[in-house]
C-alpha cells in the first residue's frame, strides 16, 4: 500500500493533476483578490465622495456649519457618522469629535486618520475616514465616517475566499488523485503485460481501451510490433527446426554407415567406399550450413565491397552457357534470348551470376527431357528484366509466395536433390541489389522467374526486399 | 617438395593440415600464434605460407600486411573460418594470393598450394604444346596430333588452363574461379559435365585419355607421348 502510494506520488499523471489543482487554486485566489480589491475601492470611493460633498456643503455656509455637522451626525442612528466644527484655536464648537484629528489636511479630501470620538460612554479612539476644510474665520469643519463598513466587506470577502478556496483545493486535489490513479491502474496493467513479455511470454498483449486515445493507439502499435516479433521468432524457430532436421538426416545416415562399415567391412576397399560416402554426406551438410550463413550475410548487406559496374548481358549469357552441357545431357533445349549490346549495371558480379545460376539450375532440374528452358534479358522502361522460364510442372499459385522462403520445396521437388536454399539465396541477392524477383507461370504451365534490375538499383539496406516476402526470414528456397 | 609455413592456432586443425601436406611430401613448419609465425616467416625463407585469418597475438591479415610491407613476396594462402563474404576481398587486399574458407577439403588446400608454388612462368605465350596437344590462342584452334579439334571458346580456355599446368591437380573450384572467372560453388557435376565434353572431343578418334579425374577433387592433364 505504501509503495503504491509512493508510486502514485511519483507518477507523472499524479504530478500533473497536483499541478493543475494548484494552478486552479492560484487562479481562484487571484480572481477573489481582484474582486475584493475592486469592491473595496468602489466602497471607499463612494464614501470619500459623500464625505467630500458633505464637508464642502458645510464649509460653504460657515454660519450653518455647526448645524449641518449635527444633522450629518444625527443621520445615522448607529453612530457611524462623525463630525466637528473647531475654532481657530482648536476648541470644539460642535460635533462628536473631541478634537480635530491630527494629520488631517484641510483640503477637502478623504483620508483614513485616527480620531477621538465622544460617546455616551466617554471618549473612544478609533480609525475613521474623514475630510476637513478651513472656515473663513480660521476654524475647521470635519466630516467623518467610521471604517467598519469597509473592514466588514474585507473580512467577509476574505472569509468567503477562505471558505471557498479550501473545498476547491480539496476537490481539485481529489479529482487529480482520481485521474492519476485511473491512469495508474491502466499503466499498471500495461506494465504487468510488459513484464510478462520480458519474462518470455510473447503471447501477451498490452490492454487496449475503447476510447481510442493516445494510450490506446500506442498500445495498439506496441501490440502490432509484438505480433511481428512473435511471427519472426516463430519463423526463426521453424527455420531452426528445419536446419536441425536437415542436418540430422545426413548425420544419421552417416553414423549408421560408419557403424555398419566398422562392424562388417571385410576389406580396406569397403572401408574406403564407406568413408567416401560419409565424406559426401558431410559435404552435403556443410554446403547447407554454408548456404544458410551466406544468406544471412547477404541479407545483412555485408557485401558492399564487391559492388562494381559490369555488363549484365555477359553475365546472363555466361550463366546460361554454364548450364548448356548439363541441359543438353538431360535432353533439354536451353534457349538464350539476349539482345546484342551491353546492359551496364552496378552490383556484385559474382553474386548476380550465382543468383542467375541458381534460377537456371532450378529450371533445368525441374524440366523433363524434351522440355525447354528459356533464359531472356530485355530492357524495359523500369530496368533490365531477366527471365528464366521452363516447361516443368510449374509452381501452383498458392505456393508462389512461399517459394522464396528458406527450406521451402515444392511438392514435386521433394524427390530431387537440393537443400531448399537456392531460391532463398536468389531472394537475398536480389534484395541486396534492390532487384525484385517474382515467380509466375510460363506459357505451357511451367515456372517463370522474373528478376527486375532497376536502372538506379544499388545496395539498398533500408527497403531492400521488394520480393514477395518482406521480412528477412521468410525468403526463398527451392532447389 | 616445398618448404611451407603453416600459421594456425587450432592444434587439431594444424595437425590434420600438417599430416596431409607432409604426406604429400612437403616440408612444413608450424607456428601457433601470429608473433611466432611472423618471426618464422622473417627467419628461414619458405616457398609458401598458409595462415589463418584469426590468430592469437597478431591477426593473420595484419601479419600478412607487415610481411608485404617489408618486401616479402612469398606466396600466401589465407584460411578463414569467417563466413563473411567480403572476407575474401579483405584477405586478397591484405596481400594474400589465394583464399580458402573453412571448412575446406584437404585436397583443395593442397591443390591450391600447388597452384601457388607452380604459377605458370610465362602466360603471354600463345602457342602451347603439351604431349600431342597443341593450341593456338590467337587463332583459337586446337589439334591433337594431326587431328583438328572443334573447340568452343570456353573449352579452349579450359584446355589452355590445364595445358599451362601439366601434371598438376586442379580442383573444380579452382577451374571455376580461373576459367569461368566467377566465385561461387556450383553443383559439383556442373564442371564435370564441361570436362567430360572436352574430354570426348580430345579422345574422339580413340586416342588415349589426357585429362584424368582425380577422385573427389578435380582433374589433371597428364602429357601423353607426342608422337602418335
Amino acid at each position: 500500500m505504501t509503495s503504491r502510494m509512493t508510486d502514485l506520488v511519483r507518477s507523472t499523471t499524479f504530478r500533473w493533476a497536483l499541478g493543475i489543482a494548484l494552478w486552479s487554486a492560484l487562479l481562484a485566489l487571484a480572481m477573489f483578490g481582484f474582486v475584493y480589491w475592486q469592491t473595496a475601492a468602489f466602497l471607499r470611493e463612494e464614501l470619500a465622495e459623500t464625505l467630500r460633498l458633505e464637508v464642502r456643503a458645510a464649509a460653504e455656509d460657515p454660519a450653518g456649519a455647526a448645524g449641518r455637522v449635527e444633522t450629518w451626525i444625527a443621520m445615522d442612528r448607529h453612530a457611524t457618522h462623525y463630525g466637528g466644527v473647531f475654532a481657530r484655536d482648536g476648541a470644539r464648537r460642535a460635533g462628536n469629535l473631541v478634537a480635530r484629528p491630527p494629520g488631517l489636511a484641510r483640503d477637502g479630501d478623504a483620508a483614513r486618520v485616527g480620531a477621538t470620538i465622544e460617546t455616551t460612554d466617554g471618549p473612544v479612539a478609533d480609525e475613521i475616514w474623514a475630510t476637513a476644510l478651513a472656515l473663513p474665520d480660521g476654524g475647521t469643519v470635519v466630516i467623518g465616517h467610521d471604517t467598519d463598513e469597509i473592514d466588514r466587506v474585507r473580512a467577509t470577502t476574505l472569509r468567503a475566499m477562505g471558505l471557498g478556496l479550501a473545498p476547491a483545493l480539496v476537490l481539485s486535489g481529489l479529482g487529480g488523485l482520481v485521474l492519476a490513479s485511473r491512469a495508474r491502474r491502466r499503466l499498471a496493467a500495461t506494465e504487468a503485460a510488459l513484464a510478462g513479455i520480458r519474462r518470455g511470454d510473447l503471447r501477451r498483449r498490452l490492454p487496449v481501451g475503447t476510447r481510442d486515445d493516445e494510450f490506446d493507439r500506442l498500445a495498439r502499435d506496441v501490440n502490432r510490433m509484438l505480433d511481428e516479433i512473435e511471427r519472426l521468432l516463430e519463423e526463426v524457430r521453424s527455420v531452426g527446426d528445419a536446419v536441425a532436421h536437415d542436418l540430422r538426416t545426413p548425420l544419421t545416415r552417416l553414423r549408421a554407415r560408419l557403424e555398419r562399415s566398422r562392424e562388417q567391412a571385410t576389406s580396406v576397399e569397403e572401408l574406403r567406399a564407406a568413408i567416401d560416402q560419409g565424406l559426401a554426406w558431410i559435404d552435403q551438410t556443410l554446403a547447407m550450413v554454408t548456404a544458410i550463413l551466406r544468406i544471412g550475410e547477404i541479407e545483412h548487406g555485408r557485401r558492399a565491397a564487391g559492388f562494381a559496374g559490369f555488363d549484365l548481358a555477359t553475365v546472363v549469357r555466361e550463366a546460361a552457357e554454364l548450364f548448356a552441357p548439363l541441359a543438353e545431357d538431360g535432353g533439354i533445349s536451353l534457349a538464350v534470348a539476349v539482345a546484342d549490346g551491353a546492359v551496364p549495371i552496378r552490383g556484385d558480379r559474382d553474386l548476380v551470376f550465382e543468383a542467375l545460376a541458381n534460377l537456371i539450375d532450378n529450371a533445368v532440374k525441374f524440366t523433363p527431357p524434351g522440355g525447354t528452358v528459356r533464359v531472356g534479358l530485355a530492357e524495359t522502361g523500369r530496368g533490365a528484366l531477366v527471365t528464366v522460364e521452363d516447361t516443368g510442372p510449374g509452381i501452383p499459385p498458392p505456393e508462389r509466395a512461399r517459394v522464396f522462403r528458406r527450406f521451402y520445396r515444392a511438392e514435386p521437388a521433394r524427390g530431387t536433390p537440393g537443400n531448399g536454399l537456392g531460391l532463398g539465396l536468389v531472394a537475398a541477392i536480389a534484395g541486396l541489389h534492390g532487384f525484385s524477383v517474382e515467380v509466375g507461370e510460363a506459357e505451357g504451365g511451367g515456372a517463370r522467374f522474373a528478376m527486375l534490375c532497376p536502372r538506379e538499383a544499388g545496395p539498398s539496406r533500408d527497403a531492400p526486399f521488394k520480393t514477395k516476402a518482406r521480412d528477412p526470414l521468410s525468403r526463398v528456397g527451392e532447389g | 617438395m616445398a618448404r611451407l609455413l603453416l600459421i594456425e592456432d587450432d592444434a587439431a586443425t594444424a595437425e590434420e593440415i600438417l599430416g596431409d601436406l607432409r604426406g604429400r611430401g612437403h616440408d612444413v613448419a608450424w607456428a601457433a600464434t601470429g608473433p611466432e609465425g611472423a618471426e618464422r616467416a622473417r627467419g628461414a625463407p619458405v616457398d609458401a605460407i598458409v595462415l589463418d585469418r584469426m590468430l592469437p597475438g597478431l591477426d593473420g591479415l595484419s601479419l600478412l600486411q607487415a610481411l608485404r610491407g617489408a618486401g616479402d613476396r612469398t606466396p600466401a594462402l589465407v584460411l578463414s573460418a569467417l563466413s563473411d563474404v567480403d572476407e575474401r576481398i579483405r584477405g586478397l587486399r591484405a596481400g594474400g594470393d589465394d583464399y580458402l574458407a573453412k571448412p575446406f577439403v584437404l585436397a583443395e588446400l593442397a591443390a591450391r598450394i600447388e597452384a601457388l608454388l607452380r604459377r605458370p612462368a610465362d602466360t603471354r605465350e600463345t602457342l602451347l604444346r603439351v604431349g600431342s596437344l597443341e593450341i593456338d590462342l590467337i587463332a583459337g584452334t586446337g589439334r591433337r596430333g594431326s587431328r583438328d579439334l572443334d573447340l568452343l571458346p570456353r573449352e579452349l580456355t579450359l584446355l589452355e588452363y590445364l595445358m599451362r599446368r601439366p601434371g598438376q591437380v586442379v580442383t573444380r573450384a579452382l577451374l571455376f574461379e580461373e576459367v569461368w572467372n566467377y566465385r561461387f560453388t556450383p553443383r559439383s557435376n556442373l564442371i564435370d559435365v564441361h570436362l567430360g565434353r572436352l574430354r570426348r572431343k580430345l579422345e574422339a578418334a580413340g586416342e588415349p585419355p589426357v585429362i584424368h579425374s582425380v577422385r573427389g577433387i578435380g582433374f589433371t592433364l597428364v602429357p601423353d607421348d607426342p608422337a602418335p
